[in-house]
């Protein structure tokens, strides 16, 4: 029987013609949009993820708090939402710092007599304060704190890096939609064609009295046939075109957003955009079927 | 084997009822060779419709192979349609298949075996006289091949009933004859046949059971 409704599933493919063809490029340029937004999205993701771990925001304190009032000023730090990290820097330690910077030239500092540097508290942002808004009012609410002389540093340009990491997204979901949406039309108009070629096949098969599946079933195969090959076209597109663009776009993308390697799709994505094509083609087979 | 009691069939078209079937009852048993006849539009192809479960009565009782038709879903009615053969004027092949394929289609879409499809199909092929024929399409047929191909495409799974429905309405009386002399080799061989034809002389010729229907109502029951 499986034999029977994949023969003529193909049978139907082949019956569609150029409308099947049409609906597997379609399904092909639908899944191909989305999996290059896919790959240039994440691809931004990890540049930003990578940027975000190294954003340092350094408030500088009016004056060193003793051992108690810097519990008290680690523990309201870390309450400010948006807060991943805090590191205190004591006065000495951040002269002790310089001097290392500054090599061989640290004399340059004993020289001062004291100790001109500030304590203060570096941060690390969390993913929460990603956006320009959370970390706007990250900043807001330590400037405010009476001990805090000035909140120095900024996530501003990773924030719109991850910003246009979304939008690239959303714009990936939109035109892939919009395709997707085309392709599952496309599809339904194919089955509904074969379905008046095989009306014929349909009429003999009700009355020898095939069970239902036998006469449903190659409609719905055939539906899944064209989203599976779209899908399997669109991902050798994506392979094809990833080789020929990567060993050009990684130099760019270290230079510019300091990735060593402009990743591709992992299998586990591979594998969703093929079951998402399939699941386009039984989803207009199912939708032409539907109204008969 | 078939019984049909007080059975009514009604079909309305806006406000005008036609009684298609008007109090039909009749009983078949096993084994029988039957003729259906009457007129155009008398009601023929309305009963044959209603035995296998095309058509349901608008009043009676339908027993076929023991099963109540009008009270039949649509797994159960595709159930009964399996130990029925079915033949029209019209041999309904499927234009893009060879002989072969037309009966091969019929058992592949009931799950029959690959082993068996290829020596079931020719088994019928040999019994209405087309093996030779078997690879040929339909437009290469004659009408009368193209008949004996429905013929055996209708008893290829060894149905209890043949239901022919004027088989041989489209063809010369030569051909006729043939596509009768097939009708009751099949017959012979055991099956229960049911033959509609508005050829009323066909009766006389066939010297069989006949059934008589006039504008729905079953006026005759003789032989």
């Amino acid at each position: 029987m499986v034999g029977f409704l994949v023969s003529e599933a193909f049978r139907d493919l082949r019956r569609a013609g150029r409308v099947a063809l049409s609906a597997i490029l379609l399904i092909t340029l639908a899944l191909a949009a989305l999996g290059a937004f896919w790959i240039v999205t994440s691809n931004l993701g990890h540049a930003v993820a990578r940027w975000r771990d190294r954003v340092r925001i350094v408030v500088y304190l009016r004056h060193e708090p003793d051992a108690a009032a810097l519990a008290s000023l680690m523990a309201r730090v870390k309450a400010v939402p948006g807060v991943a990290g805090t590191t205190y820097v004591s006065r000495a330690d951040a002269l002790a710092s310089l001097k290392r910077v500054l090599g061989k030239d640290a004399s340059v500092v004993d020289q001062i007599g004291q100790n001109p540097l500030s304590a203060s508290i570096e941060l690390t942002p969390s993913a929460d304060a990603s956006t320009p808004e959370a970390a706007r009012e990250m900043l807001a609410r330590l400037g405010a704190m009476p001990e805090v002389e000035e909140v120095a540093g900024s996530a501003d340009w990773v924030e719109r890096l991850s910003e246009w990491q979304r939008l690239l997204g959303m714009i990936g979901l939109g035109v892939g939609g919009i395709l997707g949406l085309a392709a599952i039309l496309t599809v339904t108009t194919a089955t509904t064609l074969v379905l008046h070629a095989r009306r014929h096949e349909t009429e003999i098969m009700r009355l020898v009295g095939a069970p239902e599946i036998a006469v449903r079933m190659p409609l719905l195969l055939q539906g899944m046939i064209q989203g599976l090959l779209g899908a399997l076209l669109a991902v050798a597109v994506l392979t094809v075109a990833y080789r020929l663009a990567a060993p050009h776009l990684e130099p760019l993308m270290s230079l510019t957003l300091g990735l060593g390697e402009f990743s591709f799709l992992p299998p586990a994505g591979l594998a969703a955009l093929i079951g998402a094509g399939t699941l386009l083609g039984a989803l207009g087979g199912w939708l032409a079927r539907a109204g008969r | 084997m078939i019984e049909l009691q007080g059975v009514w069939k009604t079909f309305s078209v806006g406000p005008v009822r036609v009684h298609a079937l008007s109090d039909v009852s009749f009983r078949i048993s096993r084994g029988e060779f039957v003729i259906l006849t009457g007129t155009s539009g008398a009601g023929k192809t309305t009963l044959l419709r209603v035995l296998y479960g095309a058509e349901r009565p608008t009043e009676g009782e339908v027993e076929v192979l023991g099963r109540d038709v009008p009270s039949l879903g649509r797994s159960e009615v595709a159930a009964l349609r399996r130990s029925l053969g079915v033949v029209f004027q019209d041999a309904k092949l499927l234009p893009a298949r060879t002989v072969y394929d037309n009966i091969a289609f019929v058992l592949r879409a009931l799950g029959t075996p690959r082993s068996q499809i290829t020596a079931r199909v020719f088994d019928a092929l040999r019994k209405v006289g087309l093996s030779s024929r078997a690879q040929a399409y339909p437009a290469q047929l004659s009408q009368g091949e193209a008949q004996r191909a429905a013929l055996a495409r209708a008893i290829v799974r060894k149905p209890p009933i043949l239901l022919a429905d004027e088989p041989t309405g489209n063809l010369d009386e030569g051909m006729a004859t043939e596509i009768h002399d097939v009708i009751k080799d099949i017959w012979t061989s055991g099956t229960t046949v049911i033959l509609a034809t508005h050829q009323a002389g066909l009766a006389a010729v066939l010297k069989r059971r006949t059934l008589v229907l006039e504008r729905g109502r079953l006026i005759k029951d003789q032989g």
